[in-house]
């Protein structure tokens, strides 16, 4: 199959490989999986407290080409976007941007859901505290 | 065989009934007249069925509908005969593996309103996940004796799961051919149970999956042959 320029590229060169400490302040973790292809995803925000903006964001994948670029990129969106800009991005935006064929729009999907699984993480973990100190501010 | 008894004949227009060839003229009827891959072969859609029985009534089939027959019968009839054979064929290979003939059956159930997606179990992802870590790092170095009998190791124990998967998935599948088999009438509670066996066969061949995807990557690190179905991986 013949792979855009774009998905080759992170696919060769992944944004943001790795990892952070699930403890850290501000940390949440995504984990997906696509059972029919077996490939695993970890997906992790790193999100600043105090601003509510995500400050970082790392990835690991275990998949084909395609499931690597879509989380690749979906690090490289996600950073410097609040949490609730993050929510809104759309497997299809992802789909566009690499020019998925259709028998490769599940690996999107995927990245979308561990988008939205590292947002609920963060959201179950530290969503408090970030309402907590936007109150303090205003 | 619901549904097909007022099927026409393409040819003379009589009532075939089901039947695979016009009870009055005698020409081959279209693949049509099957509603599913169990019906192919007259069988109830069960998932516990005899081998024996499929592969003798396969061989049936295959020989009245091989093409070779059809040499001197008209387009028509030769097309309809390399059309049934062919499905005669893709049939058997769904219903003669296990797995396979799961997987189909709820494909067919489902039909177009495919249920939610089966999640794996959050903990198995994470294993799966260091799994790929420690595999990733094995890699990277020369295989050395004390990892590739660790590595060994790993595939054995993961294979003995998967085993352990496939029993818990027939035991199932026996839960299922005893819930179709019981009564036809529909009712609130017995469509509850239906979701939840198909459910957990779902959840069963996901965690399968992953065991599969997970002892072939080991194969492929200890430098072997891989028997992979899943061959839309890593293109």
């Amino acid at each position: 199959m013949a792979y855009s320029e774009k998905v080759i590229d992170h696919y060769n060169n992944p944004r943001n490989v790795g990892s952070f400490p699930k403890e850290i302040p501000g940390v949440g973790t995504g984990l997906v999986g696509a059972p029919e292809c077996g490939d695993v995803m970890k997906l992790q925000i790193k999100v600043n407290l105090d601003t509510g903006v995500i400050e970082d964001a790392k990835f690991k994948t275990f998949g084909c080409g395609s499931a690597i670029a879509s989380s690749s990129l979906a690090t490289e969106w996600l950073k410097g976007k609040s949490v609730d800009e993050a929510m809104k991005i759309k497997n299809t935006d992802i789909v566009n941007e690499l020019k998925l064929p259709p028998v490769k729009i599940h690996c999107s999907v995927l990245a979308e859901d561990a988008i939205k699984a590292a947002l609920a993480d963060y959201r179950g973990k530290w969503g408090k505290k970030e309402v907590a100190a936007g109150a303090a501010t205003s | 065989m619901t549904g097909s008894s007022r099927t026409l004949c393409w040819n003379c227009q009589s009532a075939v009934g089901g039947e695979y060839f016009c009870p009055q003229c005698v020409k081959v009827q279209p693949a049509s007249v099957w509603s599913d891959y169990f019906s192919v072969f007259g069988l109830p859609r069960k998932l516990g069925l005899d081998l024996g029985e499929l592969q003798q009534r396969f061989y049936e089939w295959s020989r009245k509908f091989h093409p070779d027959f059809f040499q001197r019968a008209t387009p028509e009839e030769q097309a309809i005969s390399l059309e049934n054979s062919a499905l005669v064929n893709t049939a058997y290979r769904a219903l003669r593996d296990p797995i396979a003939r799961v997987e189909y059956l709820i494909g067919l159930e489902e039909g177009a309103v495919k249920g939610i997606p089966p999640r794996a179990p959050r903990d198995l992802l994470e294993e799966m996940l260091e799994m790929q870590e420690a595999l990733e790092e094995a890699k990277t170095s020369a295989l050395d004796a004390e990892t590739r009998k660790r590595l060994e190791g790993e595939r054995e124990r993961l294979a003995e799961r998967r085993k352990a998967e496939e029993a818990r998935l027939m035991e199932v599948a026996g839960e299922w051919d005893a819930l179709v088999g019981a009564s036809d009438h529909a009712s609130r509670e017995r469509d509850a149970v239906r979701r939840k066996l198909l459910d957990g066969m779902k959840e069963i061949l996901a965690v399968r999956a992953y065991l599969t995807t997970v002892i072939n990557d080991l194969s492929e690190a200890l430098g072997e042959e891989t028997h992979t179905h899943v061959s839309h991986r890593r293109h």
